[in-house]
């Protein structure tokens, strides 16, 4: 089940790819606060609409109605307190059944939204390194403590200097490198691991790059979230590489936050829109 | 097992979005808006409504003790915990015993077996403003000051309603074309006096009062109101039906109703449904709501307005459907009405309702609190809020069928009987009224149902023979069963009451004609059916008669151009056109009595406001009511006017032959209980003392524990 949703998502990434690097472009060339409230409000009005059409609106807004109609009663008849309890469960039971009503478009609306926030997490997640900034290089390798290690090293590149060479953590099976990053572009690590080589993307520069913070292994979820570079495989002897690169400082579009911004925002522009498109939510 | 199966799978579900929605942060911003709709939706309305529920529990000792110091101790020396009045307009007392007498209504048989049935006095007039304004007072016209649905405007003899005055507002900014309303229109109730239940709140007991007439607009009170008779529509009339035809000869005039020709083009058809006047247009052009009508088929067409689809079928009638009139960008004036298709070939034929306050965004306050009628809209969906909601006109007019009429006040009974209900349940200690009044609306148009010699049934074809009075008799008798049903405790009082009851209206008398033959009005020379009594030559006019009961003197230093001296010509005129009309006849039928009593007004009322009213109030004798023309003051050419329409059963005649009902879950000893005593006899049950200015006395209630188990009356 697990390698069967490796595969989807593996095969989703390919034009999600070619399309967010067409799509976010722009991206590079303006603030991060206006692409991400860009993106927020396009993403906000969408799932607007696809929540329109896949939940049952017409028996939310009967619940709607009913929980208006037991708040109101709250107020009117507030010197009942049999009525005022009587309001509040039925108040509840509606909040409930509000839920339940979000529950199908919910889950509709949470397949694309995964996309496309990994498609935003190469944006905003991570800086690029920049000249003369050093990172730490991490790969962790298949099999256990006691599996044989196979002969791993970096090939000389003129995009970053190793300034560390290979580390073990033997109980990790992992191997780290800190690199020291040279000129601006974006560039591929080469490792060369036993006969086999194996890349990984290395991105210098300044303002906003698409950042690949790990190439991942075979699991759905990692390719997920990681969608930029192409997985190792289930028989791979590389399990994942990943680049600590540094964080993002903005509140808007910085790491972690972004997530945040992203969410607030296109809530707001979701129920901005929300009456002209007479979504009930 | 199946079930059980997907009860648990939906539980998990539910529980698991539960948790995720409940864990905030990163969880959430993952699933996008998504989350936030739910949450926005779910959770916000959890928070809120405990935040309330705490405000309100937490303040209610404070409120219970203010209550305590403004209006005493409530129900301390109540005799009942509950007073429940049903009110059902035009239950006529000789009717409902032939009913019962006959078994058809076993709920009500079974009230008169354990509590009483008797005649209820009804007031002069015995009209529903009137009377229902007596009700509510516990007094006669002469104090609450109603004594008509019209009275005329003392400088200009123009007919206007008598119970309420709408003023646009005065002050506004001009803008060229264009002008700024400063402050609300001024909607200003003319009947006077207090109701009881403004009386029973200042004592602490709240009250939920549903459609009683004359309740517009609501006044404050302890309790919920909405408001019933003379609410308008929301072009301010009492109700304007609109008419859509392709006929070529479609633009015909219509007594409360509007016709427009329309244009075919292929299968589509395009026109507006008029609302009320732009307040923010100087010219006070009506703001206007385009619709378009796509047929599909010779059954069916396809409606598009205010931005939504419906698809009508002929000869159903839509939901209640929502308007917005657009005033200017930023204002919408929200109405709803029901379409209904009457015909797609060979002519397109649309009926439309009149366009009613929308419930939930009224335009005009229509309910107090202002937000009750927003929980009921919300409670129930639409509703039905125009005063008189049955379309009779559109019947007299003969653009809708029997059969359409009749839905629209069963519809209207179905809304009402869910708001009843409601508060039925709500109101566990306190009062509650509600008023039916399609009874009222049914016998208007279908007495001819049980009038066989009724002018209006020579042309009529009926392809089955059917008694629509006894049909609504009968739905009355399952309402009166199911209130039974939640009014078993013993400390709760149900009375079922009416303000008139009704009989054959046959003729129509022009009194106006009458009172031009006798030489007490003149006509100007090109004044003969001019409505509005325009063409009454005021100089040497001595009397006039306007609306459904009554005659005013055209007296000096009262009416504009008054002729009549108060002080030495006015009594002996009154005596002398009293003593003329009561001996009318009707030569066309074997000298029938036209009628039966005249009552000077100044003799009959008593009250501050008795010389508002028309100085005489004609009785008439059964078959005969006021003519259609002499109510809106046209004069016609005879006086005798044989009543074709289906508007064939009324009321406005003497009060003695229209009596209305008192049915009482409890006995009633007093011999003849009138409708003015019911508010009292409230009072005095809760304690209450009857404030000095009632008219009412209270009726002597009998204890529970003395109800009947045997039939005696």
């Amino acid at each position: 089940m697990m390698s069967f949703l490796a595969h989807i998502v593996t095969w989703l990434n390919v034009p999600l790819n070619a399309a967010g690097k067409l799509l976010t472009a722009p991206v590079a060339a303006v603030p991060g606060w206006l692409s991400n409230t860009v993106i927020s409000a396009a993403m906000g009005v969408i799932l607007l609409v696809l929540w329109k059409y896949t939940s049952n609106q017409d028996a939310i807004g009967r619940v709607k109605d009913d929980i208006k109609a037991n708040m109101l009663a709250l107020k009117l008849f507030k010197d009942s307190i049999s009525v005022t309890l009587q309001a509040q469960g039925r108040v509840f039971k509606g909040a409930g059944g509000l839920l339940f009503h979000a529950i199908r478009p919910m889950l509709v609306v949470t397949v694309p939204i995964c996309l496309i926030l990994a498609q935003m997490g190469l944006w905003y997640q991570a800086r690029p390194l920049q000249p003369g900034e050093e990172a730490l290089v991490v790969m962790e390798l298949n099999g256990n403590v006691d599996s044989a290690w196979p002969n791993v090293s970096i090939a000389s590149m003129p995009a970053a200097d190793v300034i560390i060479d290979q580390t073990r953590v033997f109980s990790k099976r992992q191997i780290y490198w800190k690199i020291k990053a040279r000129e601006n572009g974006l560039n591929n690590i080469v490792f060369q691991v036993d006969n086999e080589q194996v890349e990984k993307e290395l991105a210098i520069g300044n303002g906003f790059m698409r950042v690949s913070l790990q190439r991942p292994g075979w699991h759905w979820f990692d390719i997920l979230e990681h969608p930029s570079e192409k997985p190792f495989g289930p028989d791979s002897v590389v399990q994942s590489i990943s680049i600590k690169y540094p964080d993002r400082l903005s509140r808007t579009s910085g790491t972690g936050w972004w997530v945040a911004y992203f969410f607030v925002a296109s809530m707001v522009f979701a129920l901005i829109f929300k009456p002209f498109l007479k979504v009930r939510i | 097992m199946v079930i059980d199966s997907r009860n648990k799978t939906l539980k998990f579900l539910l529980l698991a979005t539960l948790v995720v929605l409940l864990i905030p942060a990163k969880a959430q911003a993952y699933i996008g808006p998504g989350a936030g709709f739910a949450f926005f939706g779910s959770m916000l309305t959890f928070f809120y409504a405990t935040l309330s529920v705490v405000f309100y529990l937490l303040t209610w000792p404070v409120r219970y003790v203010i209550r305590a110091i403004r209006g005493r101790r409530a129900f301390v020396r109540s005799r009942v915990r509950k007073f429940v009045v049903l009110g059902l307009d035009g239950m006529d007392y000789a009717l409902t015993k032939e009913f019962l007498e006959e078994g058809k209504l076993p709920n009500l048989a079974r009230l008169r077996r354990e509590g009483c049935f008797k005649q209820l006095a009804t007031t002069i007039p015995p009209i529903s403003p009137v009377a229902w304004s007596s009700f509510q007072t516990g007094s006669n016209p002469g104090k609450h000051n109603i004594f008509d649905f019209l009275t005329r405007d003392k400088k200009s003899y123009l007919p206007k309603l008598s119970s309420v005055d709408i003023r646009d507002t005065r002050r506004k900014i001009s803008l060229g074309k264009y002008q700024l309303p400063l402050g609300k229109a001024g909607i200003h109730l003319l009947r006077k006096s207090k109701p009881f239940w403004t009386t029973l709140g200042e004592h602490g007991i709240f009250s939920s009062v549903i459609r009683v007439p004359i309740t517009f607009p609501p006044e404050k009170f302890y309790g919920v109101q909405l408001s019933g008779m003379c609410v308008p529509d929301l072009r301010g009339t009492q109700g304007t039906f609109s008419f859509y035809t392709s006929r070529s000869d479609g633009s015909v005039e219509h007594t409360a109703g509007e016709s427009f020709t329309v244009t075919r083009n292929k299968n589509t058809i395009k026109a507006e449904l008029i609302g009320p006047p732009n307040p923010f247009r100087k010219d006070n052009s009506v703001l206007k709501c385009p619709f378009v009508v796509t047929i599909k088929d010779e059954d069916t067409v396809k409606l598009t307005i205010s931005g939504n689809t419906y698809t009508v079928a002929k000869n159903a009638y839509t939901e209640w459907i929502k308007l917005g009139f657009k005033a200017c960008p930023g204002v919408t004036v929200h109405g709803i009405c029901k379409f209904l298709l009457l015909s797609t070939t060979p002519e397109f034929e649309l009926y439309v309702t009149p366009v009613n306050i929308d419930p939930e965004k009224p335009a005009m306050p229509i309910s107090h609190p202002g937000i009750f009628s927003t929980y009921l809209a919300k409670r129930q969906g639409p509703f039905a809020t125009l005063g008189l909601l049955e379309d009779s006109w559109a019947l007299n007019e003969k653009i809708i069928s029997d059969e359409s009429f009749i839905k629209q006040s069963t519809d209207a009974d179905i809304e009402r009987r869910k708001m009843f209900f409601d508060s039925l349940d709500k109101i566990k200690r306190g009062l509650c009224v509600c008023v039916f009044d399609g009874m009222d609306r049914i016998q208007h148009t279908f007495w001819r149902d049980i009038d066989k010699q009724h002018p209006a049934n020579k042309q009529r074809r009926q392809n089955r023979p059917r008694n629509a009075i006894e049909e609504i008799y009968r739905r009355m008798d399952d309402l009166v069963g199911e209130t039974l049903d939640r009014c078993k405790s013993n400390d709760t009082v149900l009375m079922i009451i009416s303000d008139h009851g009704f009989n054959s209206f046959r003729c129509g008398v022009d009194l106006n004609r009458w009172l031009e033959e006798n030489g007490y009005l003149k006509l100007k020379n090109d004044g003969r059916n001019k409505k509005n009594l325009a063409g009454v030559d005021w100089s040497k006019t001595r009397a006039f008669a306007l609306g459904l009961a009554g005659i005013f003197l055209n007296l000096k230093g009262r009416e504009a151009q008054g002729i009549v001296e108060p002080e030495n010509e006015a009594d002996s005129l009154r005596d002398e056109i009293i003593t003329k009309l009561t001996g009318l006849t009707d030569s066309a039928k074997s000298n029938q009595p036209v009628v039966k009593q005249v009552y000077n007004a100044l003799k009959v009322y008593r009250g501050p406001y008795k010389d508002e009213a028309p100085d005489l109030i004609i009785g008439y004798n059964k078959g005969y009511r006021a003519s259609w023309e002499t109510a809106i003051g046209q004069v016609t050419d005879k006086i005798y006017h044989e009543n074709t329409k289906a508007w064939s059963g009324d009321h406005c005649i003497d009060r003695s032959l229209v009596p209305g009902v008192l049915f009482c879950n409890r006995r009633i000893e007093t011999k003849e209980p009138r409708l003015m005593d019911i508010g009292p006899t409230i009072l005095d049950m809760f304690g209450v003392a009857v404030p000095r200015y009632m008219d009412g006395r209270p009726l002597s209630v009998a204890d529970a524990a003395s109800r009947r188990t045997d039939q005696s009356e």
